[in-house]
């Protein structure tokens, strides 16, 4: 690019300091957390049908529950994750947890607490409604190994307590579970698709995070998983569906200011760019400063 | 009412959170480098504890109840160990064998139904069904893959109507790169606003998130100004 002389409104747009956008995400994402806008959004196909695969589960279906994320992807499943398991709750559905993530154990509380007030109510409890198995599913192996022969695989929760005597004892293979619910950041997501959904052809439904979403489409289109919900705006929508308010209808306004800014800022650098680069240009060839 | 450890782990947790956060400044500071060091320290102690904890439940208990063969994981876990030593490195080649064959081997045996023969028979759909949409899906589908395969035809000169095709699939591909990238943005906004969701709520939460944030911001051009970030962080 030549060089050119005094306030150039061009350079400017394609070369601002990066770090602004940083401050002012932060502020459009904190002020609406604050004082909620309310903008209105709108419910997807796919939320629909998961909401209808998840609600027509009935008292007493097991359903292999799998926390398939670290802390920090919690963080954006979380309203999807918190809206489900009240369905589940609500519905009596018996679920058997598996953590597949270190940073998972801490991620019970962060549901279950939120949700006691709903559980007090159905009168859900640990041990004969829901059984956290906890980090037992790190790799395909393991996967594999409690689709096929689940008792082998798996004998105590995570408290170190035996599993026998449970609605667990009704599990012999993965083929007796009802369904799969994933929560996904993609740690052993495609093993749960390969183990469960595709060997013995159970249900998988699914919340993934944003950046899985064009991979767990193609599994969608093509019928190897049954329902998607996506990212966090899958959740709101879910939360608006159960009439729960949750986390994800509290940051919809967040999301939808992030994104505009988003789009200016792509608005604002093309048109620095090309503006820039054509002034550019015509100074080298006119050579004009 | 909170109690005193619970208050003093979160309101500890969003000041190393904005800590971190101030990588995005793009200067070396001694806050960040701290904060990323407790991150690192702490998430390997974690996954030490509950590794330990996973090998005690499935393997230990397992020999216990009489899975015998449940001691030849055991010691091939045990020769992935010498890793860490020079002279002996090689004899973690084989449970590194063992390893990758059995992930390989449990995975192929299916992953030829869900992500090949699944994903041709959901790219042959049917055109037309009825809806005019579904139509205009469908042929999408179709012209996309077709444009797209014989862009990435390597053995024979793109000449002719194949040209166009190849060009056309190329403009596709820059579509779909595109989506993809909105959907990352989404993703990673979606854990930013969850987090900062997660540090709002309750309400008490807000003055010292908001405090965190322009405490370590301005800690962070101090840092930057007087040099003391360069001189203090960890490389």
């Amino acid at each position: 690019m030549g060089e050119e002389k005094g306030f150039d409104v061009f350079k400017r747009m394609a070369t601002y300091d990066k770090r602004w956008i940083y401050v002012l995400l932060f502020i459009l994402v904190l002020a609406p957390l604050l004082s909620p806008i309310g903008m209105p959004i709108s419910v997807s196909d796919w939320t629909k049908d998961y909401y209808d695969k998840v609600n027509a589960l009935k008292e007493g279906d097991i359903v292999l529950d799998s926390w398939d994320m670290e802390y920090s992807g919690y963080m954006e499943l979380k309203p999807g994750v918190l809206a489900s398991h009240r369905m589940f709750i609500e519905k009596g559905v018996k679920l058997c947890i598996t953590l597949n993530h270190p940073e998972g154990l801490a991620i019970p509380a962060e549901v279950f607490g939120p949700l006691k007030s709903v559980m007090d109510q159905y009168d859900y409890t640990y041990g004969d409604d829901y059984i956290i198995l906890g980090y037992v599913l790190p790799n395909e192996a393991a996967v594999a190994s409690m689709a096929t022969d689940f008792h082998g695989a798996v004998s105590v929760d995570w408290n170190g307590e035996s599993i026998a005597g449970t609605f667990l004892d009704n599990i012999k293979d993965g083929g007796d579970f009802v369904m799969v619910a994933s929560y996904t950041t993609g740690i052993v997501s495609g093993a749960i698709i390969r183990h469960f959904g595709q060997t013995f052809g159970i249900p998988i439904v699914r919340n993934a995070i944003g950046v899985m979403i064009s991979a767990q489409t193609a599994y969608l289109d093509a019928g190897v998983i049954d329902a998607l919900l996506g990212s966090t705006r899958g959740g709101a929508e879910l939360e608006y569906l159960i009439h729960a308010p949750g986390p994800g209808l509290k940051s919809m306004d967040a999301f939808t200011l992030g994104h505009y800014m988003l789009i200016i800022f792509i608005i604002i650098g093309n048109i620095g760019h090309l503006g820039w680069k054509k002034r550019a240009e015509y100074r080298e060839s006119t050579g004009i400063r | 009412m909170i109690e005193m450890f619970e208050f003093t782990t979160i309101v500890v947790g969003i000041f190393i959170s904005f800590c971190m956060f101030m990588t995005l400044y793009g200067k070396p500071n001694p806050l960040r480098s701290w904060a990323e060091f407790s991150y690192l320290a702490c998430a390997t102690a974690v996954s030490v504890v509950v590794a330990l904890w996973y090998i005690y439940r499935t393997a230990i208990l397992g020999i216990q109840g009489g899975d015998l063969i449940l001691i030849a994981s055991l010691i091939l876990g045990a020769m992935m160990l010498f890793r860490m030593h020079p002279e002996y490195s090689y004899v973690s080649r084989i449970p590194l064998a063992f390893t990758v064959g059995v992930g390989l081997a449990l995975s192929l045996r299916t992953i030829i139904f869900t992500d090949f023969l699944a994903q041709i028979s959901g790219t042959i759909v049917g055109l037309w069904t009825g809806i005019p949409l579904d139509f205009v899906y469908g042929a999408t589908i179709a012209v996309s893959v077709i444009t797209m395969l014989t862009f990435f035809l390597y053995t024979t000169e793109i000449t002719g109507p194949l040209h166009w095709s190849a060009r056309l699939g190329e403009y596709l591909l820059y579509i779909g790169f595109g989506a993809i990238f909105a959907q990352t943005f989404m993703g990673r906004l979606g854990l930013f606003v969850g987090y900062m969701g997660q540090c709002t709520t309750p309400t008490w939460k807000i003055p010292y998130t908001l405090v965190s944030a322009i405490v370590c911001l301005i800690l962070a051009v101090i840092f930057d100004k007087t040099g003391l970030g360069e001189k203090l962080s960890a490389t």
